[in-house]
């Protein structure tokens, strides 16, 4: 309980530090996905209802912090929780290089679904230069960003958290 | 079993968060009471992580003003032996401003009441262009009031709860802004596209509209008020296909170093 606890809270933590710390630094392209690598960790590590869980809160809070429409970070966070389940069965994260290689991944298909969402409800391609120029630092920041994630939440899974 | 009902479970809350992106009513509002609540409690969250963090960039800004103070030191007072020089015409140049709008009939413009803010956080995601700003509701804030610095437009609340608001930035790509070409009779609307430049359309390519030219609001749009300083020409291009000319302009504000801002609540 605790573990899926901590997971949870540090999550939510670095999505507010990240919404501060970015406001203070001059830098767009380094701006990396934090909600991701943790659905991918609750998915693989902790269980599907985890993975829900997580997918729900970090796309509602990651709306509260930011102007995307209603509906948009739930939709595809929760795309993410799918695409991670699907994969669940047929991938081994064996290491955390892996699981950045994962975390990239996902960043680049929660992009493509925000792109088909915005033209399949609404039939806008407004934001099409946005996702696709921002789509690959993200992606390769948030694969960097999600190595020590995995290290850390790992490391604290086998001398804290075990069996809690 | 458990897994089907999770994958289920999860379908379902797919198909409901593509109904609130699709804006039907009945999904919405209560969508929306739902952020309003929660965003009352992040918003001195955010406060309170962006204290340190705005602690941190003060003391570094600090240390960086500090090298070179004495050459720009130099330079100021320079500039300001040159600017009391041109001070002395002023009271002149006043009174004949005066002189002319009486004759012109022109009402002075009422003063705008602001409330001063300060940015305690960006947007997660970088496709969209928004700050988060420290005045809510409980401020006078309320939705699409305007949000100015001293160099011009920042843009407009979007969303604003009990204590604090979200500003979309006039870069985002869903922001545009009724302008006036200073000067010169052209009008046309400022659309963000997510880049540090903006562009402005519905320009007849027969309109003089030159590079360097200053763009002000129109009070057109009926959000933001005639006169506020938007950004200046950078390239025209007029050998394209069309009606309208192709046109970058660069905003006056850089909203990756917007530290306060004034929120036009009148």
């Amino acid at each position: 309980m605790i573990k899926r606890l901590f997971c949870l809270a540090l999550g939510l933590f670095l999505i507010a530090f990240e919404s501060a710390f970015f406001s203070f630094l001059p830098i767009d392209f380094a701006k990396p996905d934090v909600a991701v690598p943790f659905i991918v960790y609750a998915v693989f590590f902790l269980g599907p209802v985890e993975g829900l869980i997580a997918s729900v809160l970090f796309g509602f809070s990651q709306e509260l912090l930011s102007a995307a429409p209603a509906g948009s970070m739930l939709f595809t966070k929760i795309a993410v929780f799918l695409g991670s389940s699907f994969l669940r069965h047929h991938l081994y994260i064996e290491s955390r290089y892996t699981f950045s290689l994962l975390s990239t991944g996902f960043v680049v298909f929660e992009s493509i679904v925000f792109l088909a969402l915005g033209v399949v409800a609404k039939g806008e391609l407004r934001n099409i230069f946005n996702v696709s120029v921002y789509t690959l630092p993200a992606a390769i920041f948030t694969g960097m960003l999600s190595l020590p994630i995995y290290t850390l939440l790992q490391h604290l899974k086998i001398r804290h958290l075990e069996g809690t | 079993m458990k897994g089907t009902l999770v994958i289920i479970t999860a379908v379902i809350a797919l198909v409901v968060s593509f109904f609130l992106f699709t804006d039907i009513a009945f999904f919405s509002r209560g969508y929306a009471r739902t952020k309003l609540f929660a965003s009352d409690m992040v918003g001195p969250t955010l406060k309170v992580i962006s204290s340190p963090v705005h602690l941190i960039g003060d003391l570094f800004d600090g240390y960086v003003n500090l090298v070179g103070v004495k050459k720009r030191n130099a330079d100021l007072q320079r500039r300001l032996d040159a600017l009391t020089a041109e001070n002395q015409k002023i009271p002149e140049l006043e009174k004949e401003n005066n002189r002319l709008k009486g004759l012109l009939n022109l009402r002075d413009q009422k003063e705008h009441q602001m409330v001063a803010a300060r940015v305690v956080g960006e947007d997660v995601a970088n496709w969209f262009k928004c700050v988060i700003i420290d005045k809510g509701r409980v401020n006078g804030i309320r939705e699409r009031m305007p949000v100015v610095t001293a160099s011009g437009v920042v843009g407009q609340a979007v969303e604003v709860s009990k204590w604090h608001a979200k500003v979309m930035i006039l870069n985002d790509a869903n922001s545009a802004i009724d302008v006036y070409v200073v000067g010169k009779h052209s009008r046309g609307i400022i659309e963000g596209n997510g880049r540090n430049t903006v562009k402005m359309k519905y320009v007849l390519k027969t309109d003089d509209v030159e590079t360097g030219d200053r763009l002000i609001t129109s009070g057109k749009d009926s959000i933001y008020p005639k006169g506020l300083a938007v950004g200046i020409v950078i390239n025209v291009n007029k050998n394209m296909p069309g009606l309208f000319a192709d046109i970058d302009v660069m905003p006056f504000n850089n909203y990756k170093k917007l530290d306060e801002v004034m929120v036009v609540t009148q």
